[in-house]
């Protein structure tokens, strides 16, 4: 239980705050910011949890802000207090364009408002920002109106308690539609042999929800099917041919059939579900129903550890010519389906700090020098599969060399987007639509994407 | 008026003056600048400048009464609160318009008054808050928010007036024993009853029966996703399972709530799951599975959860022998974007994971760190190779020092004298096994910069001395620069002069311990320093001269006696280790120390006792599966033989208002079903349509 939460600009300083119970002293904050001074003189190490004269300063960076929460108690439950303050966040950016220090200064009356409807003494409450939304507006209510018109009324609807606790009842909407996007990023890293070291899948399903009243939802996929596919296939040391449009087809080739697949990297348990998803009804039946809320939110995540053939490969030699320049060569492969296409490529190769004059020979895309991130920027706007691109930089280097030949390495650094393809193979069967009131007709769409997570990296030696 | 001039000092003059603005023909306008005038006042409060808004509070009054405007009601509220924490006596006027709120039908309303009433630290309010909660409770039919907003308050008013909430006690049991009461209050009871046990030293820990416990735990259905956090915080230790079925039956309905999305959940569940294994005697490898799973997804999140999954996790591994977790090490291999703090504790689980089987993909990764563009990173992981030296045993160093001694080539300062520091830990660990490298290692002396790798190689020259024919010549340099040296350095210094002289009594190594006493007896200031020369000083001479009282070979073994051989020891007090289990997903667990330690005050968390209890945590069984059964979910823990209904107590369970309907089987078996699926994917005519891409993603 979080006793007070601070808004703190980039030096700890307080800009609002709100307590929630009385056994933390006022001033406790203004320790804040000589704390982060005098740990950042003592180790680049700075946990998110600092605990000073027998108070506990919890927090959490975002933009330019630091928000707190103090507690005063070792057994405070600190996955709630980090949870609840990315999730204050979330809703924050729901009702400011930027959640950063000027904009919270200008909009404190909200602020205000909804840290009071999101945490009671301490204990989080309501955090669905569509239910926030239906009572905490910028605009005010006059309680005499909302008296005599129940629908405005400026009061948490009843069913805030109830066990759907998500959704308001009454949406209504003239077309009903649930768009479902299934978003792959992959993060990968590769050594310059092409050697891949390791490999993961960051999926999550988004469902942006415009269904009238009280819909249940019925998702099917194939889960059997890609949980257990590669099991069996490799059981029986036979490669199952692949029938499907899309999807699986590469994920069958571009996962590697080394023979010792364990069983844990692809398991259903892998799965996070938002809190509308029935887990019990998951659990003995492995079907996910749930009441979405209105609007947008990630339905479920997974995170699969599996070998994966790099999607783009990137064949890096970089050759330094002590004292007078650089040569870098760059071949990249798309890696996937013929019929595929990778769009927005960027390759961002690193060259030295000091190094200049920059002179470029490509094939395809454009290349530019980026002196602030000390690399070179390859992008391809559409790549399709099975193509081969290379490009060759020299740049000039200094040739006073003050000191030794720095021996940092950073990686290349690759994002891509691929769409109508997912790399486990993961397909949605069917997305049933039953509102038993209303019954009206709804329209379930789905589309797929895979892209580059935020580590998608080939090591340069 | 632009909202950036509401956030600004003001006196309370000017404020004053906006707010009796009253334009009879322009009310629209008027309302609005009264409202913004308002804004200023909370703005000003958030800035500090009290003196000058207290000044206000007639004002506030006025409009308390006149406007029922929610938002200037929330101000007004908002005011009351900040000065009354501050005065408390000085609002009590505000009593009649708070009162009024109170008996409002607005329950927003109520609630903003009650939340008043508590938030002020005089007895007028308090009662005034005690009345209400009474008639709240009393009167059943009250909204779910209100009465879990009364509900909480209490843990409040326990700092005001302790005395009275105890007495309210039975009232919170009765509350959630409540089999038709509403969920979320029910759990709101629980929370506030444990709190207040935890808080109060003389009150015995809260415990309630299985049978209550069975209960609230069919309510998570039906409860938002803090309060199914909460509910699992307050159950572990609380609960005390009898029987291994009570156990068994509570697991099960826990284990779906591993994968909600919500990492309290998630961690609140982990941490009951692992509490309740303390009362069975054997476990599935499913459940084991199922608690790995969840927690691995659980660092797919922001960088702080990560970090706090992370030293869960380095719980987890450290508290039991045989881990009830079984964790892929590439898991933990840090990442280019990782923040420090994230990265410094992979690698710490990196360490603990380490065994035979997954060292040499370990010390590839740690090989790789160690030339890290990050000083601090390359410097930890050639320690943890260092460590990883020590730890593992004599064959597993042998590919470890290998590491070491490649990345000496790799020549960079800090790198060097980091192995130069952990090569004399293996030294000790390993005394006869790496000597073939001491004259590598001694190669880089002038890489040894920093105390502590001073010290390391001045040890080294010491104790493999037989190994270097050019030995004093290395440790001259040292003594020569004794001066410059920072403490412990000259403490070394000198042990291994004395010891270099015992060996070798030579008038060359005479005159070098000479000119050290001189320096240490005269010009040092420090007075350890200066005694332990002195100390030995007096030992050489006496046993110059009295050879009866001293011999050679005695003093040989007061100064350089043999070494034990040092061990890393990471093994914890069972109690300590017990307490930490039991406080998963807690501050404690951030720092891995006991409460106990930090805050001796603090109620300690134990395994209480039941006929069911493992008197040893590596009592616990973990039952692997028949493999050819492949996964098979619902078995999870029933490979006994005996099969057991499933919730056969719950049979009241309830899964929302509706129950989803069943979802048709696909026809024809799992292989051909994919099959299936993909002509469904085809034909856009059926339930999936393909989104064209009209927006970028």
């Amino acid at each position: 239980m979080a006793s007070a939460v601070y808004f703190c600009d980039d030096k700890g300083k307080p800009l609002l705050s709100r307590r929630y119970k009385d056994d933390v002293p006022l001033s406790a904050i203004d320790k804040f910011s000589t704390l982060l001074t005098d740990l950042e003189d003592e180790s680049a190490v700075i946990p998110p949890c600092i605990n000073h004269n027998g108070i506990e300063y919890l927090f959490i960076q975002h933009n330019d802000l630091y928000v707190v929460a103090l507690a005063t108690s070792l057994t405070v439950n600190i996955a709630e207090v980090f949870a609840f303050l990315h999730k204050l966040m979330g809703v924050l950016g729901e009702y400011l364009k930027t959640v950063e220090e000027e904009s919270i200064r200008d909009n404190f009356v909200i602020i205000y408002e909804l840290m009071d409807e999101m945490m009671d003494y301490g204990i989080p409450q309501i955090t669905e920002p569509r239910m926030l939304k239906k009572y905490i507006t910028q605009k005010s209510f006059k309680l005499e109106k909302a008296h005599k018109k129940k629908r405005n009324a400026a009061r948490p609807p009843s069913e805030l308690n109830n066990s759907v606790s998500w959704r308001a009842e009454g949406i209504k909407y003239k077309k009903n539609e649930a768009f479902l996007d299934i978003v792959e990023s992959i993060n990968m890293l590769i050594t310059q042999k092409g050697q891949v070291l390791r490999s993961e899948i960051i999926g999550a399903v988004k469902i942006k929800s415009r269904l009238s009243g009280m819909p249940d939802l019925k998702l099917g996929i194939n889960d059997r099917g890609i949980f257990t596919k590669y099991l069996e296939g490799n059981n029986i040391g036979v490669n199952i041919p692949d029938p499907q449009e899309h999807g699986s087809g590469v994920a069958e080739s571009s996962i590697t059939n080394d023979g010792k697949k364990r069983k844990t990297n692809i398991e259903l348990e892998d799965l996070k579900f938002h809190q509308c998803v029935r887990l019990s009804k998951f659990e003995n039946e492995k079907i996910i129903t749930f009441i979405p809320p209105d609007g947008e939110f990630d339905l479920m995540n997974y995170r699969l550890t599996t070998s994966i053939k790099p999607l783009i490969w990137c064949d890096v030699s970089i050759q330094v010519h002590s004292k007078s320049r650089i040569e870098i060569r760059c071949r990249a492969k798309a890696q996937i389906k013929k019929k595929s296409v990778a769009a927005n490529v960027q390759i961002l190769i690193p060259v030295p700090d000091d190094a200049d004059t920059p002179s470029f020979k490509y094939s395809h895309g454009s290349i530019k020098y980026v002196p602030e991130q000390s690399a070179i920027l390859w992008k391809i706007k559409s790549f399709p599969g099975g193509k081969e691109y290379a490009m060759f930089a020299e740049m000039g280097l200094p040739s006073m060399d003050s000191y030794e030949e720095p021996k940092v390495k950073r990686p290349v650094q690759v994002k891509f987007e691929i769409p109508y393809f997912t790399t486990s193979g993961i397909q949605v069967r069917y997305l049933k639509i039953n509102e038993p009131k209303l019954q009206y007709k709804s329209y379930p769409w789905v589309r797929y994407i895979t892209q580059s997570g935020d580590d998608y990296t080939i090591r340069v030696n | 008026m632009s909202d950036q001039r509401i956030f600004a000092r003001y006196k309370a003059s000017e404020i004053r003056t906006d707010l009796q603005t009253i334009d009879v023909k322009k009310i629209k306008s008027s309302v609005t600048k009264r409202k913004h005038a308002l804004r200023k006042i909370i703005a000003n409060l958030t800035l500090g400048n009290y003196v000058e808004m207290v000044v206000l509070f007639p004002d506030i009054l006025k409009f308390w009464q006149i406007e029922d405007d929610l938002e200037v009601k929330r101000i007004c509220h908002e005011y009351v609160r900040t000065i009354g924490a501050l005065k408390p006596r000085f609002v009590i006027d505000a009593m009649p318009s708070i009162r009024n709120d109170l008996r409002s039908n607005n329950e927003q309303l109520q609630i903003m008054a009650l939340e008043t009433l508590v938030g002020i630290p005089f007895f007028k309010f308090t009662d005034e808050a005690f009345n209400f909660i009474m008639t709240m409770i009393n009167k059943r039919s009250s909204s779910p928010a209100l009465m879990k907003s009364a509900v909480y308050s209490l843990l409040q008013l326990d700092e005001w007036d302790h005395e009275r909430v105890m007495t309210l006690l039975g009232v919170l049991h009765g509350i959630f024993e409540d089999h038709v009461g509403l969920p979320t209050v029910q759990v709101a009871a629980l929370k506030t009853l444990y709190t207040l046990h935890d808080k109060t030293k003389n009150l015995k820990p809260l415990h309630i029966s299985v049978d209550t416990a069975l209960d609230l735990l069919g309510l998570i259905p039906q409860l938002n996703e803090w309060d199914v956090s909460n509910l699992l915080e307050c159950l572990v230790t609380v609960v005390v399972p009898q029987t291994h079925d009570d156990s068994y039956d509570m697991i099960d309905i826990v284990l779906p709530q591993l994968q909600h999305v919500n990492t309290s959940v998630a961690l609140k569940s982990l941490e009951f799951i692992v509490y309740l294994l303390n009362y069975v005697d054997e476990i599935s490898e499913t459940v084991v599975d199922r608690l790995s799973n969840s927690i691995l997804t659980l660092l797919e999140k922001p960088p702080e959860l990560q970090f706090l999954i992370l030293r869960n996790i380095i719980l987890l591994l450290l508290t039991r022998e045989k881990p009830v977790v079984k964790l892929e090490v590439s898991y933990f291999f840090v990442e280019y974007n990782d923040p420090i703090y994230i990265k410094d504790t992979k690698l710490e689980c990196l360490y603990l994971l380490a065994n035979s089987n997954t060292l040499p993909q370990i010390l590839d990764e740690l090989e790789q760190y160690s030339t890290d563009i990050d000083i601090q990173m390359s410097r930890k992981a050639v320690r943890a190779i260092g460590n990883l030296a020590v730890k593992l045993g004599a064959e597993a160093a042998e590919t470890c020092v290998d590491v070491l001694m490649n990345l000496l080539e790799f020549g960079v300062d800090y790198v060097v004298q980091e192995i130069i520091s952990v090569f004399r830990n293996i030294l000790r660990r390993y005394p006869d096994r790496f000597q073939s490298d001491v004259r590598a290692i001694v190669e880089y002396i002038d890489c040894a910069q920093v105390a502590e790798s001073k010290n390391a190689m001045i040890w080294i020259i010491c104790n493999y001395s037989h190994l270097l024919p050019n030995y004093i010549e290395l440790f001259e340099v040292f003594c020569s620069n004794i001066k410059s040296e920072t403490l412990d350095v000259q403490f070394s210094i000198l042990n291994s002069a004395i010891k270099f002289f015992v060996r070798d009594p030579s008038p060359r190594l005479e005159n070098m311990c000479l000119r050290l006493f001189n320096f240490l007896t005269e010009d040092v200031n420090n007075p350890d320093l200066r005694s332990r020369a002195f100390l030995y000083w007096r030992l050489l001479s006496i046993s110059k001269e009295r050879v009866d009282i001293l011999t050679p070979e005695v003093l040989k073994e007061i100064v350089d006696g043999e070494l034990p051989v040092i061990e890393l020891n990471t093994k914890l007090d069972q109690n300590v280790l017990e307490e930490l289990e039991l406080n998963i997903g807690t501050v404690t667990s951030v720092y891995l120390k006991p409460t106990g330690q930090i805050f001796h005050t603090a109620k300690t968390k134990h395994l209480k006792d039941s006929p069911v209890l493992n008197s040893e945590k590596g009592h616990l069984k973990i039952i692997k599966q028949d493999e050819n059964e492949g996964p098979k979910y619902e078995t999870t823990l029933e490979n006994k033989g005996v099969i057991r209904q499933k919730l056969q107590r719950n049979s009241t369970m309830n899964d929302y208002d509706r129950p989803a309907e069943k979802v048709n089987e696909l026809k024809g078996k799992r292989k051909s079903s994919t099959n299936n699926a993909s002509k469904l994917a085809r034909k856009p005519s059926l339930l999936m349509r393909k989104f064209s891409l009209k927006k970028k993603f």
